[in-house]
């Protein structure tokens, strides 16, 4: 046998087993950390805690050599493992191939789990000052749910499993997938994912050891609000990606995979609020505990729901043998955090008496509500093709549903980010209703401009002067607060947070005027003619047919003033002749002018739907602000000790 | 006991506009998911969502904005008619669920056309 295979034979070899024995020696590392870890806390043992953490440490170490050598091993095109050759092939681009780590079922499980144990890691490093049980415990629940994944990456889904013949090339990514957006939003929505199993652990914690206090909302609080940073900007890039790639001319179809990713968004949100409550007021303890599980469960149901294939989605991934895997593993998530909520919340609740519901208390409790409410709404409908078809005829809702049942709650939300800003802790009183002449002077003036510009759908009318309410209220924190511009410095945390709201009401413009107001036709054109969509006029100029390595393209020219768009279409023949569409948008000022070539045909025409999309621009603009504000407000701020500082408040229950 | 009552009352009139805006909601909008021997045998009134494999008698017009082709689950084929621009992916072979109803006509009108994404990232799987 000449040496240069036998080279690579032993290469493909020592990947493929190095990496299978770095997940198996992980899962080891990792349940003797969950066991021993549960029994020294249970003992209060302090010297056998620290070696429990340790062993998540070397659990940590193990995903992470895993993780090099899929990666060693995909940009070294290792065809002799099944993954590398599945996901990829010798002429995608590096860049793309490098991707190709999340770009597939076992590989994304490895990304996941890989974020889990740094992200976990990093949260135990500090946790000693959280009292031996506590963190015990922490370390506990982060190494079982870090064992579970690699149980399921090292026996039922793994990324390491050998071909028995190595292939010459492998066979590529989907050409839909070929795009700078498959960079980055699936790690951006899978980080987000896996950061909020830390505050569900430290929760869990609590509960376990019996501490009513607030230390673990302190000491997750950076955690929290990273996953939270993640889940918004995976939700945009997601929304970003559909709208330039897809061309269907929108951003959001209410499909499952959508759903499952907005609702732990939506909970993480009303636990960024109700912690709030709970740091500066002491309420709704039970409450946040109920959150934080009730938003990690809902991650775990995403993961089943996306990976098992039960409910009828545009996205068919590939079903395999994790769905009862991750089915399992919800069940377990529920019945131990149901449990641990039945026996500890009822001595966690401190009874206080009931706030005033003209407070800032008072809003965040409606708040939280009607955003477990939307929780409900989406939840509803993601999983009605499930309960329809155990009784009988299986039904499906669409986008109308969502429209008529979660607008009505977006609206009230959109109100309180209005009012609630304004409110003071406590109770109202007449100071507090002057303040807000502002806000409502805004609403009223465009409500007034809305209505002489001929706007008479209720929808709109409802969301753009409250969106402008809730822009106007924001401004006069702001306005007060450049009275003493060192506030601004010494609470940045909560001016971040409010200029994170600014974002998410230019978001709100830019969706609502995108839905309300979007225009599309259809149109064949031949060489010369023109198309009038909303005011703009497009000139078809021809059209061209390219032949390239790997597909052929037909582009079209129109001219749109003094610019030139090209939307394309690519047929790709070694893919059983797979269209892909290159949609062409121009912005401008107001509105996305978005075409999309439909065909061309023989004798010089073509055809093309148009679409005008007002204030698209705003919603990323919008995710940008929002992401600004987070980082300003929280990047370089001091961690809070809170053993030391809360000593005196510390409540500990009998264990 | 106030403790109770300040969460109580303002959970129960969330829940229960929430559970009314559910209720009204699905049961204007909710359409029933079928095959097409199951559209075949028994048609319920309103828009339906149709799954099935898309035949190779594909017919493009209109400059390829209106089509018709044959959908086919194991058993019973219909012919379905659409406007618009039609999914990337669609090909024969191909799964679509159409959005729609059957006119008396005996063809499907599609308002909407969905393929089945490619499995997110895979094309499919390797034979060896």
């Amino acid at each position: 046998m000449p040496v240069a295979l036998l080279d690579a034979a032993l290469h493909a070899v020592i990947l493929g087993y190095l990496g299978a024995g770095a997940l198996l020696a992980g899962l080891v590392m990792g349940g003797f950390s969950a066991l021993l870890s549960f029994w020294s806390g249970w003992r209060e043992n302090e010297t056998l805690v620290r070696v429990g953490r340790r062993a998540f440490y070397a659990a940590a170490a193990m995903t992470v050599l895993a993780g090099v050598i899929l990666e060693a091993a995909l940009l070294t095109h290792d065809f002799s493992l099944a993954y590398v050759a599945e996901h990829t092939d010798l002429s995608t681009p590096i860049a793309l191939v490098a991707a190709g780590f999340y770009g597939g079922q076992e590989g994304s499980l490895l990304y996941w789990t890989l974020v889990l144990a740094l992200l976990g890691s990093a949260s135990l490093v500090a946790s000693a000052r959280l009292g031996a049980r506590l963190a015990a415990y922490a370390a506990g629940v982060l190494a079982a749910i870090l064992a579970f994944f690699l149980f399921v990456l090292a026996v039922v889904a793994s990324p390491f499993d050998l071909l028995s013949i190595t292939p010459p090339d492998g066979l590529g990514l989907n050409p839909v997938l070929r795009d700078g957006g498959m960079l980055i939003h699936p790690p951006v929505v899978l980080a987000g994912f896996a950061s909020f199993a830390i505050p569900f652990s430290f929760a869990c914690a609590a509960l376990l050891a019996g501490r009513a206090d607030s230390a673990w909302i302190m000491h997750t609080r950076r955690f929290a609000l990273l996953a939270w940073s993640l889940q918004s900007m995976g939700l945009l890039l997601g929304m970003w990606w559909a709208y330039h790639v897809l061309g269907w001319g929108g951003y959001w179809g209410w499909d499952p995979v959508e759903n499952v990713a907005l609702m732990p968004w939506l909970a993480t949100t009303a636990y960024l609020h109700s912690s709030q409550v709970q740091e500066q007021r002491g309420r709704l303890r039970a409450w946040n505990f109920g959150l934080v599980i009730t938003a990690f469960l809902l991650v775990v149901f995403g993961t089943f729901i996306v990976r098992s294939g039960v409910v009828p989605s545009v996205h068919t991934f590939a079903v395999s043998a994790i769905g009862p895997w991750f089915l399992g593993f919800l069940a377990a998530c529920m019945i131990f955090s149901a449990a641990l909520l039945a026996f500890r919340s009822g001595a966690i609740a401190v009874a206080k008496e009931a706030a005033p519901p003209l407070s800032r208390e008072g809003a965040f409790v409606l708040q939280n509500l009607l955003l477990i409410g939307l929780v409900a709404v989406v939840m509803w409908g993601t999983i009605l093709p499930l309960v329809s078809g155990l009784a009988g005829a299986e039904r499906v809702v669409g986008a109308p549903y969502y429209e008529r049942a979660a607008a009505p709650l977006f609206a009230v939300i959109l109100g309180l980010l209005a009012v609630g800003p304004l409110l003071p802790w406590r109770q109202a009183g007449g100071p507090t209703l002057r303040a807000l002449r502002w806000p409502a002077v805004a609403a009223a003036a465009v409500l007034v401009v809305t209505l002489v510009a001929g706007e008479r759908s209720i929808g709109a009318l409802v969301a753009i002067p409250l969106a402008a309410g809730a822009a106007a209220t924001v401004l006069t924190i702001f306005a007060r607060a450049a009275r003493k511009p060192q506030v601004l410095v010494r609470r940045r945390r909560r001016y971040g947070a409010y200029l994170a709201h600014l974002g998410l009401v230019v978001v709100v413009v830019g969706i609502a005027a995108s839905h309300f107001w979007q225009q599309e036709k259809d149109v064949t054109l031949a060489p010369g003619q023109q198309v009038s969509v909303a005011g703009y006029t497009l000139t078809y100029i021809g059209s061209d047919q390219r032949q390239l390595a790997d597909h052929t393209e037909f582009g079209a020219v129109m001219r749109f003033g003094d610019q030139t768009l090209e939307p394309s279409r690519a047929t790709y023949a070694g893919l059983g002749g797979q269209a892909l569409t290159h949609v062409a948008i121009t912005t401008t000022p107001v509105a996305d002018v978005y075409v999309v070539l439909a065909q061309a045909n023989e004798d010089g025409s073509a055809s093309f739907r148009v679409f005008v999309n007002p204030l698209v621009t705003w919603i990323w603009a919008g995710g940008a602000i929002i992401i600004l504000g987070v980082v300003l407000g929280n990047v370089g701020q001091r961690i809070p000790v809170p053993e030391l500082a809360r000593r005196r408040q510390t409540v500990t229950l009998p264990a | 006991m106030r403790v109770m009552l300040s969460w109580g009352l303002p959970a129960g009139v969330v829940a229960g506009c929430v559970g009314y805006l559910i209720y009204t909601a699905s049961g204007g909008s909710a359409e029933y998911y079928v095959t097409v021997s199951q559209l075949r045998a028994n048609a319920p009134a309103g828009d339906v969502r149709v799954a099935g494999v898309v035949q190779n008698d594909v017919q493009k017009s209109d400059g390829g904005l209106h089509i018709t082709f044959t959908e086919k689950d194991g058993t019973a084929s219909m012919p379905v008619e659409y406007t618009g621009t039609v999914p990337d992916i669609f090909k024969p072979g191909i799964t679509v669920v159409a959005e729609g109803r059957l006119g008396s006509d005996g063809v499907f009108h599609a308002r909407t056309l969905l393929a089945k994404c490619p499995s997110r990232f895979s094309t499919q799987p390797y034979t060896q």
